[in-house]
């Protein structure tokens, strides 16, 4: 029973990392780089969440829309400015730029916002459902369904929207969309801007039951990497099937392991992926 | 003749800083740990600038190197000099392990999965208390100042046997280079494909440079272990403070050259001392963030000429790079 | 002597048959021609050979050795290796350092360094051997590449269209040297479009379309035959009777 409860725990989170890391397979597919400050955005999205409740009174729920507009502007502005300078530069160039943006974002946040750990308190914080036997957490069902409807706008979006199709033609192939009157660089754009912006749209779904620093991005760091690697980097699909896996591997770990471990855990799923199969159980090798 | 006059005039010079500077003061620490650090990138230099592979993972090795020798010292009361030796061949062996699954892997997946090795390093460190004392740390155990015990009241020795350290790491860097295996490493860093049909067993070729990489990384690992006397995982272990920072001072200086880590670790520690100065008082995180921002505007400025900012003073004064 | 023995060779990428049950064998010392449309196939066959692509089926052998499986620098270690369709060269190195590289299979630096300088001299590019091989005409570079090759000390050398961009009488000089590295008993495999080239130096003809191999003999037997005709020029006149 207790390996039942976790599996269901694990299935409702693994849905919110899936939305945290859509948005690192998404860069990547349509752009090749990986951006090594995705994490940072998970943080972003946090505080612009907490600073909606404790200003605002709005949920946190309610606030991810914000978080995904505010994180989408910053994205916008930084892939326009800063990104898309080294997309033809080797990829050390690119590896670092990315990681020149992890330190200013992180310690950009330290200097506004000061290192102290803040939380939000909701109503239904602490409420849950039972289904006979087995509870199902009311904030983990609602942050699920949040993803399920975050991930469902997506799949439509990138099915049947003109925007959607014409990313992935870039991403397939950029000089044949560009004969096509596609503007790869406004894909781009839209791509990177659209990336962070789920990521920060999950962190706002997950912080009523986390805690918001500068720091926090690095909690998430190797679990996104993870779920990513596992799926397939570039596939969004992938993302799905490795948010929902490591949300399983993750809460079953929680059963058998001290807490310490439990990353680890992780950390050994994802290099026995790269080693073994870097293409992922989903995606398709770039 | 030309040729050997400055890097020996560079030598001679770095010889007497130490001599000129205060022995208690604040600045011949930083020129021990500017002499440590350009040391560690020129050895990462071999994995990084010679077989062309950015590795984020060499804190790895250097934490291996730091808690080797010293447990071996606090355990069983072995020299430093002798755990140095046991920091390699164990840094050695955590080479061959990282290299292996990753020997197919490309630019940012091998900067990914190398990022891992080193925080799955990072967190065992802080888990396996019985062995590593755990997240609290560890301390060096002080004996009696002797070059055998290597153990000094000062840091002026310090300084010195980082500068050696420097040397010997850079002189092993030139004799990989210019061998063979340098010839080996150039053609798997240009065409994989093409440097297998012509005979080159690029697998091999790849493990062999990350293993004296490896190895070399944990040795300068207990070098720091005598100079900080206490660490702790999060610092020997640290993906920022190491392994990003060690690969940035390669890559600044002028990546693949013997003579840019030294031009990138006497540009990048001293400077990162200076703004911590300055801007500590202010607020938590601003030099951090500067050098962030510094970080961006060179390689905007320089995208593709970021390995080369240095490169056209390195390739003047020390020979022929690649 | 058979130094080269192909059977049943055959590779699937998704859902294209690229090399489909290719079987032949060379003796020693003789050149070989391997022609075929564009998307043939030749250019895999090659890379299987050398064993950059495993084949789903059959046996490779190189001096009654199989080496189907192994890695490219082992194939190269036996006595096999290739020129690229594309000329990869070591575009950062010197001309002579690309060669030097090569010549390490077998001989220590310095002895690398001779062996690059014979290899050089023997494609009549010792003059440019200290300027960098990115700085180089397409010709140049293929004739390099040649050079690399050469210099692992080949038993069975297989060219890749080492004659695309050339002037005729550029053309007729690697024509005399495909001939002298026969002469010095290197087994060639040539892939090439030009076919007046072809014919003149190949002692046997192999045609390749969609994978199969359409027929195997001498540059007469093959120019009359009915199906690489067709193969080229598409149906002949006489089916649209």
């Amino acid at each position: 029973m207790e390996f039942v409860q976790a599996v269901i725990d694990g299935l409702l989170i693994g849905g919110v990392y899936a939305v945290i890391s859509i948005g690192l397979t998404l860069v990547y597919g349509v752009m090749g780089i990986v951006n090594f400050a995705q994490a940072e955005f998970v943080m972003i999205g946090m505080f612009v969440a907490w600073f909606a409740w404790a200003w605002l009174g709005l949920d946190p729920v309610l606030a991810a829309p914000l978080s995904f507009a505010v994180a989408f502007a910053i994205g916008w502005v930084v892939q326009g400015h800063l990104i898309a300078r080294v997309l033809k530069a080797p990829s050390v160039a690119q590896i670092f730029l990315t990681v020149g943006l992890l330190i200013v974002f992180e310690n950009g946040a330290l200097m506004m916002f000061g290192s102290q750990f803040r939380s939000v308190t909701t109503s239904y914080q602490t409420m849950s459902l039972s289904l006979g036997p087995l509870f199902v957490s009311l904030p983990y069902l609602i942050a699920f369904g949040m993803s399920l409807a975050c991930g469902t706008a997506l799949w439509w979006f990138m099915r049947s929207s003109w925007f959607g199709r014409a990313m992935r033609a870039t991403a397939l192939n950029p000089s044949a969309a560009q004969l096509m009157g596609i503007d790869a660089g406004l894909m781009y754009r839209i791509a990177f801007a659209l990336g962070v912006g789920l990521t920060a749209f999950g962190g706002a779904i997950i912080l009523p039951y986390a805690t918001v620093s500068p720091t926090a991005g690095s909690d998430y760091v190797v679990l996104m990497f993870t779920v990513v690697v596992l799926g397939g980097l570039g596939s969004v699909a992938g993302a799905v099937a490795g948010g929902l896996a490591v949300g399983i591997v993750q809460a079953l770990s929680a059963l058998v392991f001290p807490i310490q471990l439990q990353n680890l855990i992780l950390f050994l799923v994802f290099i026995a992926v790269l080693g073994i199969r870097p293409q992922g159980l989903v995606g398709a090798s770039r | 003749m030309k040729r050997w006059m400055l890097p020996l005039t560079a030598l001679a010079i770095a010889l007497l800083l130490p001599l000129l500077l205060d022995p208690r003061g604040y600045w011949i620490r930083v020129l021990a740990f500017t002499f440590l650090f350009a040391a560690m990138a020129q050895a990462w230099n071999i994995v990084g600038g010679l077989a062309n592979q950015t590795s984020l993972g060499h804190a790895a090795f250097f934490g291996i190197g730091a808690y080797t020798s010293t447990v071996l010292l606090l355990k069983f009361g072995i020299s430093p000099w002798i755990g140095m030796i046991a920091a390699a061949g164990l840094g050695g062996v955590a080479a061959f392990a990282i290299a292996i699954p990753t020997m197919r892997l490309q630019g940012h997946y091998f900067a990914l999965a190398t990022l891992a090795f080193g925080e799955v390093l990072r967190v065992v460190a802080n888990v396996w208390t019985s062995v590593t004392g755990g997240a609290s740390g560890i301390s060096v155990p002080f004996s009696s100042p002797s070059l055998l015990t290597y153990s000094f009241k000062l840091l002026r020795p310090h300084a010195y046997v980082a500068l050696a350290a420097l040397v010997i790491v850079t002189v092993i860097f030139e004799i990989v280079r210019r061998s063979a295996m340098g010839y080996r490493l150039r053609a798997i860093k240009e065409n994989p494909a093409a440097a297998e049909v012509i005979g080159i067993d690029t697998a091999k070729v790849k493990l062999q440079a990350a293993i004296v990489s490896g190895m070399l990384m944990a040795m300068l690992g207990t070098l720091y272990a005598q100079v900080a006397v206490f660490f702790d995982p999060d610092t020997v272990f640290s993906a920022a403070s190491i392994s990003i920072r060690v690969a940035l001072i390669a890559i600044l200086g002028g990546i693949g050259t013997p003579v840019g880590p030294i031009l990138g670790a006497f540009f990048i520690i001293p400077l990162e001392e200076l703004m911590n100065d300055w801007f500590s008082a202010s607020a938590a995180g601003l030099s951090q963030l500067t050098f962030g921002l510094i970080l961006i505007a060179v390689i905007l400025w320089r995208p593709r000429g970021f390995v080369t900012l240095f490169k056209s003073l390195s390739s003047r004064f020390g020979g022929a790079s690649a | 002597m058979t130094v080269l023995d192909v059977r049943g060779v055959s590779k699937r990428f998704g859902g294209l048959q690229a090399l489909s049950d290719v079987t032949f064998s060379v003796g020693e010392g003789q050149i070989v021609g391997l022609i075929g449309p564009n998307g043939a196939g030749k250019t895999t066959f090659f890379s299987t050979l050398v064993g950059l692509i495993r084949p789903d089926r059959g046996s490779i052998a190189l001096d009654g050795r199989s080496i189907v499986g192994a890695k490219p620098h082992r194939v190269a270690a036996y006595g096999m290796t290739k020129t690229f369709q594309n000329v990869a060269l070591f575009g950062d190195c010197t001309v002579l350092d690309n060669v030097l590289t090569a010549g390490l299979l077998r001989h220590d630096v310095q002895a690398a360094r001779d062996e690059a300088c014979r290899s050089l001299d023997r494609v009549g590019l010792l003059a440019i051997a200290d300027k960098q091989a990115d700085t180089l005409s397409f010709p140049e570079r293929a004739r390099v590449e040649l050079a690399r090759a050469l210099c692992t000390g080949p038993k069975v050398l297989l060219l890749d269209e080492v004659m695309a961009a050339l002037n005729p009488v550029e053309m007729r000089e690697i024509m005399t040297l495909i001939r002298s590295l026969r002469d010095d008993g290197i087994t060639l495999l040539v892939v090439e479009h030009h076919m007046r080239a072809i014919m003149a130096i190949c002692d046997r003809i192999l045609v390749l379309n969609f994978g199969k191999l359409l027929a195997d003999g001498t540059p007469k037997e093959i120019a009359g035959h009915p199906e690489v005709i067709e193969a080229y020029l598409g149906q002949s006149m006489e089916k649209h009777r």
